[in-house]
């Protein structure tokens, strides 16, 4: 008992004297036995998208049918105080800098988190994409395959998630700033991070797809893959994926190996 | 250059597709069974690139954009006045390149160069990989490519033809190539590869802007009512092209491209296939062997990662994984598309006589991305 206050109390010291984020926003890869880049050239980035809240509850809406129990002005005021409680934090407020994305989660209990990802999820995305980008194509190369197949990956805190989800309608804000971490990095980096972050899984990456489907389309440079690494496929050393191909967008499965690439990233949800 | 995953798992192919791979199996079980085991290699994550063998550089063209050119020797003594010194591959060599290959489960050869068609030891060369235990795939300009040599061809255990056509404008595509009467050439190559029963691939190469021309539009329809599909491979600014780094892309025409993909039977090296999605193919799916036995991670990478005559096979495919520009997965083209790469290439290569430059010069364990 008295090492793991120890334990605690360092932990606590440490937060608050390293920083947790460049000024970037990205998250930076202090004390991991995974792998992950140490620095980055920053090549492979997302374009900082403005946050139109109506647009964004809009398509959530229409995916999730959540107005009976949210309203834009609570999806604001929710992902306001997200925010605020973030700046507020010297430890935290970096991730800022980065890319943001608010959204929401229904209130839901699934018994398969990879059925409800082909039935709810991925469709929704699906969705979204088409309507704003009717000249481009989602494209799920897992199509119905995903039942029995994902899990919540140990250590992840996506648990959290699913928990608030199993109580009530969710707000949350996704961060993709676990930039060039391989996939055990990203979960081994949730776990010393302030608690209130949980590593981003299924739903709610599809759901900041959903409130910004433009979120990996570049003209100019390549954004990075973006992981679902608070999900752990029941094959080893598989993950899934969004990923853009050129404009359109992919949903996928690859073998990872715990290997580390500039092109890899994964994402951090906070929930309110 | 080819579909790379093009000879991969069955139940994905299209009713030609899957004839052509029955016929493979009939003809070439024990091909036919290592290109099938390929998808389960990447799945484990092995790798299994194609091997493309440069044994000559001799030529009888001489392209706008040839990244071969400063390997030939007409460049070397005419131009640099230094003669290739360099211990060169023969044909004991390349069959034990050919034995390491099927060792580690490689199942692709492509004779390319220079212009194959004008080695007299191609049929050696053809039985030296040996065509039962390998899939041979021939890169031309189609010069010399008639009904009989296209037979001839088939009867050595050819699989593939790769065949370059750059523009679907005859006259351009002779400028770009330098060689009036080219265009009809490739033509006539194209009747006589179907003819022979030979599998054909068209490949152009793709210079800024193209994408959004009526032109390359009309090249796509082009192959695409042939049933051929058409190769596209981003200008790189190597060899002769480094005098025209307006040829380099743009990320909007790979963009263009990639959507093109979606109404005509075209392609790059990383267009997902069958499942793969390679992304950039650097090592995990093609290795160029030069005359000198230096291994690059890409045909148009004038860095080695090892050569054959020092280090085996597997130990140079392994360095080349480790390799930080090269092993880790990345969806836009090294040394095509990424500004830092090709300028460090475009350096380090910068008044060098003997390309590629060897292990240590080019790439080097110490690489990293961020210095
Ligand atoms: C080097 S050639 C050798 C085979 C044969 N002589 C031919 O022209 O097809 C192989 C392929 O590489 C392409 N190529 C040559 N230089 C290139 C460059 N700088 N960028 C992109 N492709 C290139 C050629 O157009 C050809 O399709
Ligand atoms: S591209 Fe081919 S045909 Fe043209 S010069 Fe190079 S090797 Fe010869």
């Amino acid at each position: 008992m008295e090492v793991e206050a120890l334990q605690k109390a360092q932990e606590d010291i440490m937060s608050e004297t390293t920083p947790l984020f460049d000024e970037f926003g990205r998250c930076l890869p202090t004390g991991l036995s995974s792998h992950a880049h140490q620095k980055t050239r920053r090549y492979f980035l997302i374009d900082k998208p403005e946050i139109d809240y109506a647009a964004s509850y809009q398509r959530l809406n229409q995916a999730f049918a959540i107005s009976d129990a949210l309203s834009q002005e609570q999806f604001e005021k929710r992902v306001s105080s997200i925010l605020d409680g973030i700046a507020n934090d010297e430890s935290m407020k970096a991730i800022l800098n980065g890319v943001k994305v608010p959204f929401i989660l229904p209130k839901a209990l699934y018994d398969d988190i990879g059925h409800a990802m082909d039935t709810v999820y991925l469709p929704a995305v699906a969705s979204a994409f088409h309507t704003s980008f009717p000249k481009y194509e989602f494209k799920n190369h897992s199509a119905n395959a995903l039942n029995g197949q994902l899990k919540v990956a140990d250590n992840s805190r996506h648990q959290n998630v699913l928990e608030q989800m199993a109580s009530d309608v969710v707000v949350g804000v996704y961060f993709p700033c676990l930039l060039e971490y391989s996939v055990p990095a990203a979960v081994e980096r949730i776990s010393s991070l302030p608690k209130q972050f949980s590593l981003a899984g299924g739903f709610d990456t599809s759901a900041a797809f959903i409130s910004m489907p433009n979120l990996l389309l570049r003209k100019e440079g390549y954004p990075p893959l973006l992981w679902l690494s608070g999900l752990a496929s029941v094959e080893e050393n598989v993950a899934y994926h969004y990923e853009a191909y050129g404009y359109d967008l992919n949903f996928n499965r690859r073998v990872h190996l715990g290997q580390v690439a500039e092109y890899w990233a994964s994402g951090i949800t906070v929930t309110s | 250059m080819l579909n790379l995953a093009a000879e991969q798992s069955d139940n994905v192919l299209s009713a030609d597709e899957l004839a052509k791979r029955e016929g493979l199996r009939a003809r070439k079980p024990y091909v036919a069974e290592k290109l099938a085991n390929i998808y389960s290699m990447e799945e484990r994550g092995e790798i299994s690139p194609i091997i493309r063998l440069e044994k000559s550089y001799l030529c009888n063209f001489q392209c706008t954009h040839c990244s071969a050119e400063y390997y030939m020797d007409r460049h070397l003594e005419k131009v640099l006045h230094v003669k290739e010194d360099r211990q060169q591959i023969d044909l004991e060599n390349i069959r034990d390149i050919s034995r390491q290959a099927d060792e580690l489960g490689l199942a692709r050869f492509v004779i390319t160069g220079g212009e194959p068609l004008v080695m007299r030891d191609l049929d050696d060369v053809v039985a030296a990989i040996d065509p039962d235990k390998h899939y041979v795939i021939l890169d031309t300009n189609g010069w010399f490519l008639d009904d009989a040599k296209a037979q001839h061809l088939k009867s050595i255990g050819v699989e593939k033809i790769q065949l370059s056509l750059d523009s679907i404008v005859e006259e351009e595509h002779d400028e770009f190539r330098n060689k009036k009467g080219s265009y009809k050439r490739v033509m006539r190559a194209i009747d006589a590869t179907i003819g022979a029963g030979l599998n054909l691939l068209l490949s152009t190469v793709l210079i800024r802007g193209q994408p959004k021309t009526q032109k390359f539009l009309d090249l796509c329809q082009f192959a695409t009512d042939k049933g051929v599909g058409l190769y596209v491979s981003y200008a790189k600014p190597t060899g002769s092209c480094t005098d025209h780094p307006e040829f380099v892309i743009e990320k909007e025409d790979a963009d263009v491209l990639r959507q093109l993909e979606k109404d005509y039977n075209v392609f790059t090296h990383m267009t997902p296939s069958y499942g793969s999605h390679k992304g950039c193919i650097t090592v995990k799916g093609i290795i160029t062997v030069t005359s000198s036995g230096e291994v690059t991670p890409c045909p148009y990478i004038d860095f080695s990662i090892g050569n054959l005559f020092e280090t085996p096979l597997k130990e140079v495919l392994d360095r080349g994984m480790r390799n930080p520009w090269l092993g880790p997965h990345r969806p836009d083209c090294l040394i095509g598309e990424d500004p830092k790469f090709i300028k460090i290439h475009t350096e380090k290569t910068a008044g060098a006589t003997h390309l590629p430059l060897p292990w240590g010069k080019g790439f080097s364990d110490n690489d990293s991305l961020t210095d």
